[in-house]
């Protein structure tokens, strides 16, 4: 079910009003059986109901278990074998590929005549979501941050909330036992917030990220005819549509659970604000570091393994040095990570991963460097114009490194690189060119004016939530508002032939 | 231990850790109080006090641990 299809609305307003209708007691029966419905929408295969049920039955015995034997060492076996348990699964159902690609190159390497196929397994939908916080759940009732849930359908709910199965937030259950099971009243406060949010977020898509995605498509489909200067606004473009597209999604999760009184955590806070890629990071996709920073950083920082290393560089070069290789080892380590979360495939793992530490890398060790060099030439960094020459090379490496994440291969995301010196900036001012590449006149002064409206939204994002702001106007300004942002959908929305919902971007991952 | 002692070794590391020989903690000092004190220095620090002390934190303490106070608190009941 896609999220800005005419399904996804129907089943939202039948899910809503019937969560209103049922007495409180059971609104989280109606969100349980809700979710079911949407998890096997598409795919009721004996071999998903299998796959849903192993993530579920060993989380939810896992995490009593744990609790059982707090304290003792049968605590930490029973928590391993949990996460070994779903991270099997989803190693199987995701990462299979990689793994049989990279036997496939060492083979290769040593000249081994043998050569593994391809697998292709079915996953359900919202797999890499689910995992993950199914695995953050049983590790916090470890730690002792949460108590086990002992009722097996309540458990299921909070791993399959369907809102956040298609693009996440990522949810702990700490956090979400009191907006899950608890009775909501309906509030016609949240329903109008609620709408508004949903109406951005179908804007986002329809009007903005749909848009630009036709000129992306164009281009990387024939970087031959489209090279140089259209692979650079592609790249810039393809960036812009993620964010759309993805914060769209968002946005539409956020403003359904809204309407039913259940509060998810933000996942963007305006990352093109950012500064450095170390700030971007910090405001874009927010949930999934904030995991990955609990319980994979943390835990390897502290880890025996990375301490060794740091007191074996203590010893040869002091406390400085450790502490840098320390943490850039363990920051490698998750990168990489994040990059094979996003797909199981190197571009990926270079794109989201590999690329980003490097710019982090870079920005940690040469930042300091720079700062000093610009106190002693006299450049002011407090100033707008080198804000904004920050706000915007970190947008261009960004864009640089999506690049990757975009192509169909490692190889094919070098040879768009080797397109891009081609040097023929008039395709810009060239009527005839630029309006070749999947987007004529009128759409490129429709995306320019959405954009501005989205970047004078995001701008005021960083002051506060612009949903209060709009709800603490007056009554008319209110209503025209709205009003503009369901016509511009209805009008300038892609729907017509060429529009294609299931283009998804961080569906599947 | 006494409290008194444990705060003292406190300092100690705090000092370290975060080169700043002027770092006094009390009860009620977080990490609001020192500039360097982070996500990624709270990390170390841990790290530098479970050395100190030859203890260690759990994951769950670590990331919950609103204030020095707590973290003597749990000191204080570990090396008894």
């Amino acid at each position: 079910m896609i999220l800005t299809s005419l399904t996804f609305l129907f089943f939202s307003i039948i899910v809503i009003l019937i969560y209103f209708i049922v007495p409180k007691r059971i609104q989280w029966i109606v969100l349980l059986a809700s979710s079911l419905t949407f998890l096997f929408y598409n795919s009721l295969t004996v071999s998903n109901i299998i796959s849903v049920l192993i993530v579920l039955i060993s989380a939810y015995f896992g995490a009593i278990l744990i609790q059982k034997y707090e304290n003792t060492k049968k605590s930490k076996i029973f928590l391993i074998l949990t996460i070994l348990f779903i991270l099997g699964e989803l190693a199987l159902l995701k990462y299979s590929n990689l793994f049989i690609v990279t036997i496939n190159h060492i083979n290769n390497l040593f000249n081994i005549n043998k050569q593994f196929n391809m697998v292709s397994f079915s996953s359900p939908i919202g797999l890499s979501y689910y995992a993950l916080i199914m695995i953050g759940y049983v590790i916090d009732v470890y730690r002792g941050i949460c108590k086990p849930q002992k009722n097996i359908l309540k458990c299921a709910l909070f791993m399959s909330y369907f809102p956040i199965l298609t693009s996440g937030p990522f949810i702990r259950y700490d956090k979400m036992e009191d907006e899950l099971y608890t009775k909501h009243k309906f509030s016609y406060d949240n329903l109008c917030k609620g709408l508004v949010r949903i109406l951005w977020g179908v804007f986002k898509i329809l009007v903005i990220s749909q848009r630009l995605s036709l000129f992306v498509n164009t281009v990387y489909g024939d970087i031959n005819t489209f090279n140089g200067f259209f692979i650079v606004i592609a790249a810039m473009f393809f960036t812009l549509q993620l964010y759309t597209n993805f914060s769209g999604s968002i946005d539409i999760i956020m403003g359904v659970s809204k309407i039913m009184g259940i509060n998810l955590p933000e996942n963007f806070t305006s990352p093109f604000f950012s500064k450095t890629i170390t700030e971007f990071w910090r405001n874009w996709h927010i949930t999934l570091g904030a995991w990955l920073k609990d319980y994979v950083f943390y835990p390897l920082m502290k880890s025996n393994f990375i301490q060794n290393i740091g007191n074996f560089f203590k010893k040869l070069f002091g406390k400085k040095v450790s502490k840098k290789v320390t943490l850039y080892l363990s920051m490698l380590i998750m990168w990489i990570l994040i990059g094979i979360w996003h797909g199981g495939a190197y571009t990926y793992i270079i794109g989201s991963g590999i690329l980003q530490f490097i710019y982090i890398f870079l920005e940690d060790l040469l930042g300091p460097i720079v700062h000093k060099i610009n106190e002693k030439i006299g450049i002011k960094e407090d100033v707008f114009s080198y804000k904004l020459y920050q706000c915007i090379r970190t947008f261009l490496l960004f864009s640089f490194a999506m690049i990757f994440f975009r192509a169909t291969s490692v190889s094919n995301g070098v040879d768009i690189i080797k397109h891009i010196f081609v040097y023929n900036p008039w395709v810009l001012f060239d009527n005839s060119s630029i309006y070749t590449a999947g987007l004529d006149l009128i759409d490129f002064r429709i995306l320019i004016i959405s954009l501005v409206v989205l970047f004078i939204v995001e701008y005021l994002q960083r002051k506060g939530s612009v949903t209060d702001m709009l709800f603490n106007q007056n009554i008319v300004f209110r209503w025209l508002v709205l009003y503009l942002l369901i016509f511009a959908i209805i009008i300038f929305g892609m729907y017509g032939p060429g529009y294609d919902p299931t283009v998804f971007i961080y569906r599947g991952f | 231990m006494e409290r008194k002692e444990i705060f003292e070794r406190l300092n100690n590391v705090f000092r370290d850790v975060f080169d700043d020989e002027s770092i006094v903690v009390t009860d009620a000092t977080t990490s609001n109080d020192i500039e360097d004190w982070d996500s990624l220095e709270h990390i170390n620090l841990i790290v530098a006090v479970e050395q100190e002390f030859g203890i260690k934190f759990n994951m769950g303490e670590v990331t919950t641990m609103k204030n020095v106070g707590e973290m003597a608190d749990i000191i204080e009941k570990r090396v008894k």
